[in-house]
């Protein structure tokens, strides 16, 4: 089974696709990563959002300019939540919601996500979100638990167990530590 | 003039005869003497080497190993620490002040506040924590995604049963033996 692997010391983890599910995301599950993404985005935006109302608060602004920069602020607050997903769907394929409950979006075919099918995803999330949240209600149950936006967007969300944070943690830190105890002959051989 | 010192003048015919006996026995005995000395610092010498080969001998190390694992001793310390005059030496200790007194030097010491502010600053101790805090988070996080997956799958059974659907069929594990 794929998900996060360990890796050497000063190396990031090797997201793996996995080769056969164990098994399909369930509605509750997603939920609760959604919820997770969600509050980190919230979290960041609400921290840019003071800061820069801190700043404008400073100037004189007329209103109908304060009126266009509040847009401005929703437009790149619109693009900013769906490059997150984007770009963690099209890399990892998990979100950091998605890794906590050791889920991966992958292709229907079980192969990683491209960008321009992640964006078609975050198209269809908005769309199945739209009719009061009716097009999430397929994957309570289709075969393969999928929502309109995978239909949409030819894509599954599987159970990608692997280590968790704190395994992933303790493993660096070993390899750290075993590096460190081997011989300066061994260590400059393995470097070179 | 009294009668003492009349006596004490007068010549006296063995006085010869006594320093030529006094001078003979010094010297037969000053050698008897000198070998009783010498044997005294040998044996002291001997003693010593003993205890020094006694303290380095294994034997003394296996002696100790014995005691320190006999029933009996084990029994006697045990007895001696649950007896009551362990307990009132404890007693007395705490009642003495001295606990307490070490305690107000140790809390107005500076030495012990910097020692305790090295160790938690030490990288040994942040990792600890760190890996605590980790360990905390991925413990929540098991609960969280064992609890979701059975709301997954109650869910999902209601809504097929609802719509008339069977229970899905799970994907097939794969063969270990392919």
């Amino acid at each position: 089974m794929g998900g996060v692997t360990a890796a050497g010391p000063g190396e990031a983890p090797v997201v793996a696709a996995p080769a056969q599910p164990t098994g399909y995301a369930g509605l509750a599950t997603r939920v609760v990563s959604f919820t997770v993404d969600a509050a980190i985005i919230t979290v960041v935006d609400v921290i840019i959002g003071v800061g820069a109302a801190l700043i404008l608060s400073l100037l004189h602004i007329p209103h109908d300019l304060r009126t266009i920069l509040a847009v401005i602020g929703a437009v790149i607050y619109a693009i900013g939540s769906i490059a997150y997903f984007a770009i963690f769907w099209s890399t990892t394929g998990q979100t950091p919601g998605a890794r906590l409950m050791q889920i991966q979006v992958l292709t229907a075919d079980l192969g990683p996500v491209k960008p321009k099918r992640a964006l078609v995803r975050c198209v269809g999330v908005i769309l199945a979100a739209l009719p009061l949240f009716i097009g999430f209600v397929p994957i309570l149950y289709d075969s393969r638990r999928r929502g309109f936006q995978d239909q949409f967007a030819h894509t599954v969300v599987v159970e990608a167990p692997g280590p968790s944070i704190a395994e992933v943690s303790r493993a660096k830190k070993r390899a750290i530590y075993e590096a460190s105890r081997r011989p300066v002959s061994e260590r400059d051989a393995l470097d070179g | 003039m009294s009668e003492n010192d009349g006596a004490r003048s007068m010549p006296n015919p063995f006085r010869p005869l006594i320093g030529f006996g006094t001078r003979a026995a010094t010297a037969t005995l000053k050698p008897i003497a000198g070998a009783v000395e010498a044997a005294a610092e040998a044996g002291l010498g001997l003693e010593r080497r003993a205890v020094n080969r006694v303290l380095e001998s294994e034997e003394l190390e296996r002696v100790v190993v014995v005691a320190i694992n006999s029933v009996h001793i084990q029994a006697a310390l045990k007895q001696a620490l649950e007896s009551d005059g362990a307990q009132q030496l404890v007693d007395t200790l705490f009642d003495s002040g001295l606990i307490d007194h070490v305690f107000e030097r140790l809390l107005a010491s500076e030495s012990l506040w910097h020692m305790i502010d090295e160790i938690a600053a030490s990288p040994a101790v942040t990792a600890a924590i760190s890996q605590q805090g980790l360990g905390f988070a991925d413990e929540v996080g098991d609960q969280v995604r064992s609890r979701s997956r059975k709301a997954d799958d109650w869910m999902e059974r209601t809504a097929r049963r609802l719509i008339g659907r069977p229970p899905r069929v799970l994907p097939a594990e794969p063969d270990a033996s392919t």
